[in-house]
């Protein structure tokens, strides 16, 4: 990772891009839903520019029925909540009966869009989800929490953002790869979307260096043991 | 001879020869229909090649004589030439026996004592290999009831073929102008009275036997005898590191073998010609390490379901029946446990391709069904995003050459040769360090480089072995793309992966480069003093092996010369698992990035030959030298687990000959001062 020269953004050329890796978890487990249930439907929407597509097309090879994309100028810049409102208008036409999103992204890691779109749709929203399944009354939610993980139960649709759980989102199969090259992926447009709150970054600035670290050569393991504690305590203060 | 078939005799011969010949031609219709059930792979391309095979394969048996099979190969080459001799005797029995003509040439003395001497000398042959079945069984061998029918019929044919000629010599049975057999007439001719009889009696076992065992031969492991002729005819020609190019991969509707019907006819053809001798079996890492894979259980578990499913794939068109890869009785773990070291290939006698079924078996699993191990999957998404299977930051690929000099193509496009440095050189620390020798080898050599850097991706060849050939097409014309705008002629690896792939698989997709291993060009440069060597330590180094430098591409003599062309190493060879029968590292055929959880570690296994290799005087190896980064690795990851780094030290060989170059400047100095 490079800051660019301006100061306020990374240089992105050479970047291969691909979705969100808990994103990807949620596709996983949707698809892990289908797989027991066969006339489930997973579609997938994402909110940005043309490249947008290929990540788009990437959900559809391992396995989602359909793809939105929601773009036009500006998409790119949406903020969170732009991004959020741009989202619950697809989701109002699709009517689905979950919503499932990374926890968070694994670039910008705000971990904003999921909650605000719960809160857009006014449905109840459950994070670090790792598991759900249809129960009598509605759906059960695995929560992750220290140590174990809570059971929640939503009596009707909901927002789920989802952890990194156990199984690893699938490997698309070739015929998936090429089926969905083939599909068509409608788009909605971007304009009109309400964007309240702008996020402006100030200054980007990379961690400084690490430093090179010691390494104990001579003499014998108790002396590396004593002079280990005496560096601890006098230099790197931790003792 | 006279043959007792006077009248009726005739009549009774017809009989048998008809019931004989007719049940092999049943079986044998039946068993070509099956075959092909197999997709229709054109095998007749160099013919000039195929007859060769045929001559130096089949009729000199070349691949039957190979270490440590001498004795037993022998033995082998024995029956086989006297069965091709005394098939044209009996040809010439029925012949005689039947119509009454005799085959041209079957009286003079050549023949005659050649059926005669063969015939004794496949007998010691069969009783040799009576002996070791019944007391020195190998234990890989698989004894079944079949192998004793057939020595006992082969046995029974060649005394009842001497008793006849003994008999029928005292029968004074010999025709006018034939000569007589020499060894038939040893044992004194004390028939009596009841020569014509015994002589009568010996024929009728005889050529019944022959007639029976052509029934019997189409049901039994020794169709080989039938099979091996087109076998060895039709097999790949391919080079041997190169798997089979899917064409117009994106308008295939399914993907690698996911019925018997997505298998060529010949690799059913494999099937049937499978002697069952276990050679392929003795020399597999995998089995060797407790590991589910035993290749020729692959190739037998094949040719039983085409056996079992046969007629209903026959019956109905539509019918898929079950998929290979799910017949083998423990399943996919089978198929992932192969490193492609092609020790199976390199000693299978009747040139079955193991490696192209298990690599078809696997594509249909990662591509058709997505179902490959995890740490599979995520060595595949590594290459698709970063280039690399370890998923290390593509833009950094070309940091292990900063400060050192060396050129990009973009910063020299005139180059000579493009250095392919390839994953494992660029990311892993500690192959750094085998490039940067090899940088400097090339810069003392004065060789005008350069590298591609960031414009560099993998190479395909881990994506390929896995099973995803499309995933290896997109990476190799990505490379390809590259080299053409670069016009690249020469390229060097350093890796044998990167090697062989580009070498021997990139033609496949038009791409078509002179390709040389660093050692191979290493030993050019020594060879022409374009660097010298100064003097060393004196150490002992075992040499190991590559399996896509030796076995998949031939390469045994050039770093075993740049060895010994180092001051002060003392090369060593790890008996008797060197040269072709190298053992492997672990880590090809992807196996790199996935966990190997069943049995003892290959690396670990390969890591105990070394150490109990050594010289007649005691000598140990102190350092184990390769030309892989993959095998460098394994053997760094072996030797840390014994905890033995002080004892065994494993290089790269280009390391040894990096750390004694007399660099340029030295040289220079040295003759100016002259």
């Amino acid at each position: 990772m490079k800051v660019a020269p301006d100061g306020t953004s990374v240089v992105t050329e050479g970047i291969t891009w691909s979705i969100s890796p808990y994103d990807e978890y949620a596709i996983e487990l949707a698809l892990e839903h289908k797989d027991t249930a066969a006339d489930t439907v997973v579609s997938v929407i994402s909110v940005g520019g043309p490249r947008t597509k290929d990540a788009l097309r990437q959900a559809l090879a391992m396995g989602c029925d359909d793809a939105t994309l929601v773009t036009g100028d500006g998409a790119d810049a949406l903020g969170p909540l732009g991004i959020a409102n741009a989202l619950k208008s697809a989701v109002d036409d699709l009517k689905p009966d979950l919503v499932l999103c990374g926890k968070q992204a694994s670039d910008d890691d705000q971990g904003f869009v999921g909650p605000a779109l719960a809160e857009a749709l006014g449905w109840p929203h459950v994070a670090v989800v790792t598991k759900f399944a249809p129960s009598a009354s509605g759906t059960e939610i695995w929560k992750e929490v220290e140590g174990g993980h809570e059971v929640w139960k939503a009596s009707g649709p909901a927002v789920l953002t989802v952890q990194k759980s156990a199984k690893d989102p699938r490997y698309p199969s070739l015929p998936g790869i090429m089926k969905a090259k083939k599909k068509e992926i409608p788009e909605r447009p971007v304009a009109g979307v309400d964007d309240p709150v702008r996020i402006e970054i100030v200054k980007l600035e990379p961690p400084p260096g690490r430093g090179g670290g010691k390494i104990f050569k001579d003499g014998d393991t108790k002396a590396h043991a004593a002079e280990l504690a005496k560096l601890l305590r006098d230099e790197a203060k931790v003792l | 001879m006279i043959p007792p078939t006077q009248g009726f005799g005739v009549a009774v011969l017809a009989l048998v020869a008809v019931l004989g010949f007719g049940a092999f031609a049943y079986r044998a219709w039946k068993l070509y229909r099956y075959l092909r059930l197999g997709w229709n792979e054109d095998r007749t391309q160099q013919l000039g090649k195929r007859l060769k095979d045929e001559l130096v394969i089949y009729l000199l048996q070349r691949k039957l004589l190979k270490r440590p099979y001498y004795v037993r190969g022998l033995a082998h080459a024995f029956i086989f030439w006297g069965f091709i001799v005394i098939t044209l005797g009996t040809t010439d029995l029925l012949l005689s026996g039947l119509v009454g003509l005799r085959m041209p040439g079957a009286e003079s003395a050549l023949f005659v004592w050649a059926v005669d001497i063969f015939a004794a000398l496949v007998l010691a042959a069969i009783i040799l290999a009576l002996a070791r079945r019944l007391f020195f069984k190998p234990p890989r061998m698989h004894i079944a009831l079949d192998g004793y029918i057939i020595l006992g019929l082969i046995a029974t044919l060649m005394v009842s073929l001497l008793i006849f000629e003994n008999a029928g010599l005292a029968a004074g049975y010999l025709a006018i102008h034939q000569a007589t057999p020499p060894l038939a007439q040893l044992v004194p001719l004390a028939w009596g009275g009841a020569a014509g009889t015994v002589f009568a009696a010996a024929w009728w076992v005889h050529v019944v036997t022959v007639l029976g065992f052509a029934a019997y031969l189409p049901q039994s492991k020794h169709l080989h005898i039938v099979t091996t002729l087109p076998n060895v005819f039709f097999r790949s020609q391919r080079p041997r590191g190169a798997l089979r190019f899917v064409d117009k991969i994106e308008e295939q509707e399914t993907f690698g073998a996911a019925t018997l019907r997505d298998l060529s006819w010949k690799q059913h053809l494999d099937g049937y010609t499978c002697t069952e001798c276990g050679r392929c079996s003795d020399n597999c890492p995998a089995l060797a390490t407790g590991k589910p894979l035993d290749p020729q259980k692959i190739v037998l578990d094949l040719r039983d379901l085409l056996l079992k499913e046969g007629d209903l794939l026959l019956k109905d068109g539509a019918a898929t029946g079950t998929p290979p890869a799910h017949q083998l009785a423990s399943k996919p773990e089978e198929l992932w446990a192969c490193t492609t070291c092609a020790a199976c290939v390199e000693q299978c006698p009747v040139t079955i391709e193991h490696i192209d079924k298990i690599v078809d078996m696997r594509r249909y699993l990662v591509m058709q069904e997505a179902a490959a191990p995890p740490e599979a999957q995520r060595a595949m998404t590594n290459i698709e995003r970063a280039g690399n299977p370890w998923g290390e930051a593509a833009s950094t690929r070309g940091d292990w050459a900063q400060g050192l000099g060396v050129p990009t193509l973009a910063e020299k496009p005139d180059a000579e040769y493009l250095y392919f440095v390839g994953c494992a050189a660029s990311f892993d620390r500690r192959n750094q360090r085998v490039a940067q020798a090899l940088a400097k080898i090339l810069q003392a050599a004065g060789t005008s480089f350069a590298i591609l850097a960031t414009e560099e991706t993998c190479n395909g060849d881990p994506a390929r072995r896995m099973g995803n050939e499309y995933l290896w097409q997109l990476q190799a014309q990505q490379n390809i793309d590259t080299f053409g705008r670069y016009t690249v002629r020469k390229i060097i690896a350093s890796c044998p992966h990167c090697f062989n792939t580009i070498a021997n698989e990139y033609p496949q997709l038009g791409g078509r480069y002179e390709v040389v291993h660093a050692l191979q060009l290493v030993q050019d440069l020594i060879a022409d003093r374009r660097i010298t060597l100064g003097a060393g330590p004196v150490e002992s180094v075992a040499y190991h092996d590559p399996c896509y430098l030796g076995r998949h591409n031939g390469i045994y003599e050039d770093p075993r010369a740049v060895l010994d062309a180092i001051d002060g190493v003392r090369r060593m060879e790890i008996e008797p698992h060197h040269r072709e029968r190298g053992f492997c590292c672990g880590a090809g055929g992807g196996r790199m990035w996935m966990e190997e959880k069943v049995g003892q570690r290959v690396n670990h296994r390969r890591v105990e030959q070394i150490l109990a290799a050594g010289d007649a005087k005691g000598e140990r190896p102190a350092k184990v030298a390769s030309g892989c980064p993959f095998c460098l690795i394994m053997l760094d990851e072996g030797v840390g687990a014994k905890g033995i780094q002080e004892e065994l030290k494993p290089v790269d060989v280009l390391e040894l000959v990096a750390a004694r170059l007399q660099s340029e400047g030295v040289m220079r100095s040295n003759s100016s001062s002259a």
